[in-house]
């Protein structure tokens, strides 16, 4: 299972969007955060989210059992740990 | 008396200190050029153990009553200078850009009108804007002043809000945890703040909440 957070932000709605628009993802809202969690890979376009790069590169707040395998200007990419 | 124990009182900067070389390009940039009056100085005989020269510290205010300050040293000569760098210190090529930049001033101001007021100053002095730069929360100008110190100028696009301050807590708290094991990577960083957001979110928002906080643009 890959699991990311991200803090509840206007900057970051249309990220947690696209990553949570996959299927079989989970949405769960923590206090000011939300995690996406799959049991397969997670993978967010850039473009899709339609933002630039200071918010796509700090957009990340935290990873549970799962490691990034790709963060570069087009793809943000979650895997199982 | 009251007790002060673990209450923030400090107020601002009161100065932030760098040495020049050249005093008359200082004032031109700071006081004639960006319009920061010189709110303080002293003309000071060298004295003390050590060598000692005599010296000028002045002062320009940075607004809310915070100041930049000089010192000029009388007689004293730059040390050997490297390829890059400022009058305080200076690096060779081998150090990477972003590290030299990383130790900067940033001037904050109200509104993007305000921004550009200063941008228009530099640009139509020997110290132009090298980079404006503007992304979904800030914009900032930058530029070197005549002393090679990296300068920015800074508005926010929206107010922080107390989401951001719990997070930022939370980063900080996730470098401490991680930063003395050997090898710690962002990946480590943001792992360990996973566990935190689970141990601590829930509650911060409660409390929020208790405390009647106006509800912050959290998305429903």
């Amino acid at each position: 299972m890959s699991r990311i957070w991200f803090l509840d932000v206007p900057e970051n709605w249309t990220i947690i969007d696209v990553a949570s628009q996959a299927p079989a993802t989970r949405l769960t809202r923590v206090g000011p955060y939300v995690s996406v969690e799959s049991d397969g890979p997670l993978v967010v376009d850039r473009r899709s989210a339609g933002v630039r790069h200071a918010i796509w590169y700090s957009c990340v707040a935290g990873l549970s059992d799962s490691r990034i395998t790709q963060w570069d200007k087009d793809t943000l990419r979650i895997e199982a740990r | 008396m009251s007790d002060l124990t673990g209450q923030h009182l400090v107020r601002g900067v009161d100065h932030a200190a760098f040495p020049t070389f050249d005093p008359a390009a200082t004032v031109a940039f700071y006081r004639d050029v960006l319009g920061l009056p010189v709110v303080h100085s002293i003309c000071a005989a060298g004295w003390g153990p050590e060598d000692h020269p005599d010296f000028i510290h002045f002062f320009f205010d940075i607004g809310n009553g915070d100041r930049i300050a000089f010192f000029y040293y009388f007689g004293l000569q730059p040390s050997q200078r490297l390829d890059r760098g400022d009058s305080f210190a200076q690096f060779g090529s081998d150090v990477p850009e972003y590290f030299v930049r990383s130790r900067h001033l940033a001037l904050h101001v109200d509104s993007q009108e305000h921004l550009m007021e200063y941008r228009r100053r530099l640009d139509a002095s020997n110290w132009p804007v090298e980079m404006q730069i503007q992304h979904e929360t800030i914009e900032s100008i930058y530029t070197h002043d005549p002393n090679g110190y990296f300068f920015e100028i800074t508005r926010a696009l929206r107010p922080v809000t107390p989401q951001e301050d719990l997070d930022a807590n939370l980063t900080i708290d996730a470098l401490v945890d991680i930063v003395s094991s050997p090898g710690h990577t962002l990946e480590d960083l943001l792992t360990r703040k996973a566990e935190l957001i689970v141990e601590r979110a829930a509650g911060w928002q409660e409390e929020q909440e208790r405390a009647g906080a106006a509800p912050s643009e959290v998305r429903a």
